[in-house]
């Protein structure tokens, strides 16, 4: 059965005609086109799927899209300010923070989430932020250090 | 001396901003125009014979395009043993095994019709251990094999199920054990665990209606060896085949030899020239891909009191699943150094690889290696403490050095392993008693350091091919088959490729892999890649200069040999203002869309192949690697729980080509092999089916499970390698395992024999202990 919603997706407003029960990793990846967002497991179990949903983070393969009319939703490919790099993004560019990049998306998201509510997060609050994140190229080090830089960028633009 | 601009520089990955902002397109992320959706029918059975199949209802279910069986795709594949149907053929060798496939306009069309596949099985025994499985009154999981098609090196064992007995025979070790003052006999197992890289498997394939040509979009690590499998099982020439590779979401051995692209091809075939996408969801990546060898290790060695190792004895048994895949070789190439990277003048080995009734076997970082080193660098240091010595200098008494004879009859040189020994020590301050620590004040904690070392060597003789092409915008692309599976070859490429044509970074790119414009390249496999790879690269830069400058040589009114590269330009050796910039010399000869193109091959050739008897090679590998790591732990005793506090990780890389991806390579080889030393197991129950196919259930390492990490590069250069290097990716995760077990050993005073170490694995070894005590 298909629901006509009204979404905000990466701050543009949009019109969706969506059977309620597709999800909202697929609704993103297979109806609209937008392939950043990726599929690890499709359980809630890795964290790759990961969208910032009314300002949280979310797996999306967790959401069903009949639930989502009037939501606010971001994704990777709605990360960057204007036609500039988020500092998040740059910073898992310069400390080596991505490899293969299949959880990078996720690993972003989370991190701005993070970022959002906790401008100067310890290491330990960062690795707890993306525990549910699974890389299984990097060892995390690399990406905790970017989410570091990212937070010192971010506050220093602050003051 | 070092005049290098690029090379050796960290610079940043040249695929990190595509990657960052969600614009790069993954194998998974793939759509084609017009394409159609298959689903498989996976076995449930993990040994039976096939009595019928009913596709009739599949057929006419509304939406459905395609269904194929084996009938439709009688073709069979496999790399070194020709024994893999491209969807089962009379008979089921897994739970897991592509029974029949369909393929739909849709995803949950294809899914509802192949659930109306009906499938009658026979029974037949199942083994799952591959020491039941390799006896001679085994039943035969391939009853044909004798008739299989297999490359030379193949020494099929005694038993039915044994695909490949390789032998190792070097001295007597029967003399060596007599003369021995202490000899320990042990035996170790490693599970089964998965590669687990994050993007699942997928295929997409199309068939030309009218030439029958078949292209296959996949993430595959050896495009080149799967376009020749793939062919050689539908014997139609190399031609009528193309690969495409889209990017690839991390591999570690797992994306290489064929998994869903036999049905996508088979179910192709079907569709009329339409597309056909298969996507393996996680819980089908985990049961019908690949996996890491399981391996039951009995190591025996004979030492004298002054620490000399007489001989040691060892046979391994590889449980390489119900296909043969990369079985042999990971058995040869994990067995020959299994007896570790020491001077030992007696050493017998067998490795046996295995037929049984579990989820296929494949290459997985590190190619036999972990296997080998969890049970000899922990039986090594049973060794030292039977002798009362400390590992550490036990091990620099014993392990290989510049110009020895390595048991196989190989004389060695540029080993850098006592380097990588002594800083992955000191990094731990290895001899220092600990109590500073964090977490080591806690009462009923225990604290324990471990180190352990490998030498893996690399999959020797191989080719690699490249093209460099320079336009007259001044830049240049890189055309190299190696696969970019996170481990920043193109990267690397780019920097080799840049420096010899003194061109700046930013301005060199590679260029997409399809096997129908990019040179050769055997595998990107075995940490082979920026040795050879690199050579190529370097031969087809240097190439395209020669050309450059051949043509500027008229147009600077000069010698060729008064040529000098910087920055972009050519310019007169003695007149440097007498300039061109390299674009300016290709738009001049051949105008502003001309190209000049430069080409070179690299092959070690003098590599030898092993003696079928002996396993013995004077040139067993292009290059060796060598590390040491060093753990420490801190075992609470209460429950079992080990907890790191901290990892070193010394790699000899040869030179690091950057040194930035170096360390990113060698944390992330540390955090999976910390993984499969702590956690990772797939569990197979004596059905064969596996119980934990979830990322839910199967433990990966989070960033909560990791203690600090140090990498350490040790740069012992490879005369033969690009500007000395060697290879790094797969020892990252080899002697992490043994490394903490050591520790682990060291913390609670008894040995654990079998991974993973979980803690309720190293509370019943107190228990023991404690009762051994007691009594
Ligand atoms: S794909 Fe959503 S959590 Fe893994
Ligand atoms: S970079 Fe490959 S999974 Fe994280």
């Amino acid at each position: 059965m298909k629901k006509k919603i009204q979404v905000t997706l990466n701050g543009k407003k949009t019109e969706l005609e969506v059977p309620s029960h597709r999800l909202l990793l697929d609704l993103l990846r297979d109806e609209i086109g937008l392939t950043g967002t990726k599929e690890g497991c499709g359980t809630g179990d890795c964290g790759a799927c990961t969208v910032l949903l009314n300002g949280k983070p979310v797996n999306s393969c967790l959401i069903f899209s009949g639930e989502l009319d009037g939501a606010d939703i971001v994704t990777i490919e709605g990360l960057k300010i204007g036609p500039e790099m988020h500092p998040v993004q740059r910073a898992f560019v310069q400390d080596g923070g991505v490899q293969c990049g299949y959880c990078t998306s996720g690993m972003l998201m989370m991190s701005k989430a993070l970022l959002d509510e906790n401008p100067d997060p310890s290491e330990d609050d960062i690795r707890f932020a993306i525990s549910g994140n699974l890389c299984r190229c990097t060892g995390y080090a690399k990406i905790v250090k970017a989410v570091q830089d990212a937070a010192r960028e971010l506050r220093n633009r602050r003051s | 001396m070092d005049n290098l601009t690029v090379v050796g520089k960290p610079v940043t990955r040249i695929d990190a901003d595509e990657k960052v902002t969600g614009e790069a397109v993954y194998g998974y992320d793939l759509v084609l125009p017009n394409m159609v959706y298959g689903k498989v029918l996976f076995s449930p059975k993990a040994h039976a014979k096939i009595k019928r199949i009913n596709t009739d209802k599949a057929r006419q279910y509304p939406g459905v395009v395609a269904v194929v069986t084996g009938k439709d795709a009688p073709w069979i594949h496999g790399e070194s043993i020709r024994d893999k149907p491209f969807l089962a053929q009379d008979k089921v060798r897994y739970i897991g095994e592509p029974v029949a496939a369909v393929a739909a306009v849709d995803e949950d069309t294809a899914e509802a019709a192949v659930r109306l596949i009906e499938v009658e099985y026979e029974d037949l025994p199942a083994y799952t251990s591959p020491e039941d499985a390799a006896r001679m009154d085994a039943v035969a999981i391939h009853e044909n094999f004798a008739s299989y098609r297999k490359m030379p090196f193949i020494t099929p064992g005694a038993g039915p199920n044994v695909c490949e007995h390789f032998k190792l025979r070097t001295g007597d070790v029967e003399q060596g054990f007599r003369e021995a003052d202490v000899v320990l006999e042990e035996r170790y197992s490693v599970p089964i665990i998965q590669h687990a890289a994050m993007e699942p498997h997928s295929a997409h394939a199309q068939v030309d209606p009218t030439t029958g040509r078949v292209t296959i979009w996949v993430a595959n690590d050896a495009p080149f060896r799967a376009l020749h499998e793939i062919t050689e099982a539908l014997d139609v020439p190399k031609e009528q085949v193309r690969f495409i590779n889209p990017l690839q979401g991390g591999g570690f051995g797992s994306k290489g030899g064929l998994k869903v692209e036999p049905v996508a091809v088979a179910l192709a075939y079907k569709t009329n020239g339409r597309p056909v996408r298969v996507k393996f969801n996680r819980e089908e990546t985990f049961i019908s891909t690949l996996t890491r060898h399981g391996a039951i290790v009995h190591v025996k060695s004979g030492v004298k009191k002054n620490g000399a190792i007489t001989a040691r004895e060892m046979t391994i048994y590889w449980n390489g699943g119900a296909y043969a895949e990369k079985s042999p070789t990971v058995c040869i190439r994990g067995s020959l150094p299994a007896p570790g990277p020491y001077r030992i003048p007696n050493v017998k080995v067998d490795g046996y690889a295995v037929y049984t009734n579990v989820p296929v076997a494949g290459s997985f970082r590190g190619y036999g290696i972990p296997q080998g080193a969890w049970a000899v660098e922990q039986h090594t240091d049973e060794l030292a403490r039977r002798l009362g010595m400390d590992p550490l200098a036990f091990r620099m008494q014993n392990v290989f050095a510049d110009g020895d004879t390595a048991y196989w009859g190989e004389e060695l040189h540029s080993v850098g392993l006592k380097e990588t020994l002594q800083k992955a020590a000191d990094a731990i301050e290895w001899g220092k008693k600990i109590d500073s620590m964090p977490g080591s004040r806690v009462k009923g904690l225990k604290i324990g350091k471990g180190l352990a070392c490998i030498q893996k060597p690399t999959r020797s003789p191989t080719t690699s091919s490249a093209g460099v092409i320079v336009n007259a915008k001044g830049e240049a692309s890189v055309l190299a088959g190696t696969v970019e599976i996170g481990q920043g070859c193109n990267t690397i490429l780019c920097q080799i490729a840049a420096e010899e044509l003194k061109m700046p970074f930013d301005k060199v790119r590679s260029a997409s892999l399809d096997t129908d414009v990019i040179p050769y390249d055997a595998s990107t496999t075995s940490s082979r890649s920026t040795y050879h790879m690199g050579n190529a690269v370097k031969g087809a830069a240097i190439d395209a200069r020669e050309k450059l400058a051949v043509l500027a040589a008229p147009m600077l009114e000069a010698k060729k040999e008064e040529l000098a590269f910087a920055d972009g330009k050519i310019f007169l050796k003695h007149q440097p203002e007498m300039a061109l910039t390299v674009g300016e010399v290709v738009r001049r000869k051949f105008g502003p869309e001309g190209t000049v193109r430069g080409d070179a091959s690299y092959t070690y050739e003098l590599a030898k192949d092993l003696d079928l008897e002996t396993g013995h090679s004077d040139n067993a590998s292009a290059f060796y690697m060598y590390a040491t790591q060093a753990a420490v732990i801190a075992v609470d005793e209460e429950t079992g729980r080990a907890r790191l506090l901290r990892m070193a990780a010394a790699h000899d890389v040869g030179k690091a080509i950057n040194p930035l991806n170096c360390a990113a390579q060698i944390e992330g080889g540390l955090a999976m092999g910390i993984g499969s030393a702590l956690h990772e197991h797939l569990v197979i129950d004596q059905n064969g089916k596996v119980r934990n196919p979830s990322f839910l259930d199967y433990h990966l390492v989070t960033a909560l499970d990791l203690p600090e990490m140090i990498p350490i590069i040790v740069e012992c250069p490879e005369p033969q390698g690009p500007y000395g290097a060697k290879g790094l990716g797969e020892p990252g995760l080899a002697p992490t395992p043994a490394a903490i077990g050591n520790a682990v050993a060291d913390a609670i005073g008894a040995r654990v024999y079998d991974l993973p170490l979980s803690p309720e694995r190293i509370f019943w070894v107190i228990q023991e202990k404690k009762k051994g005590k007691a009594a």
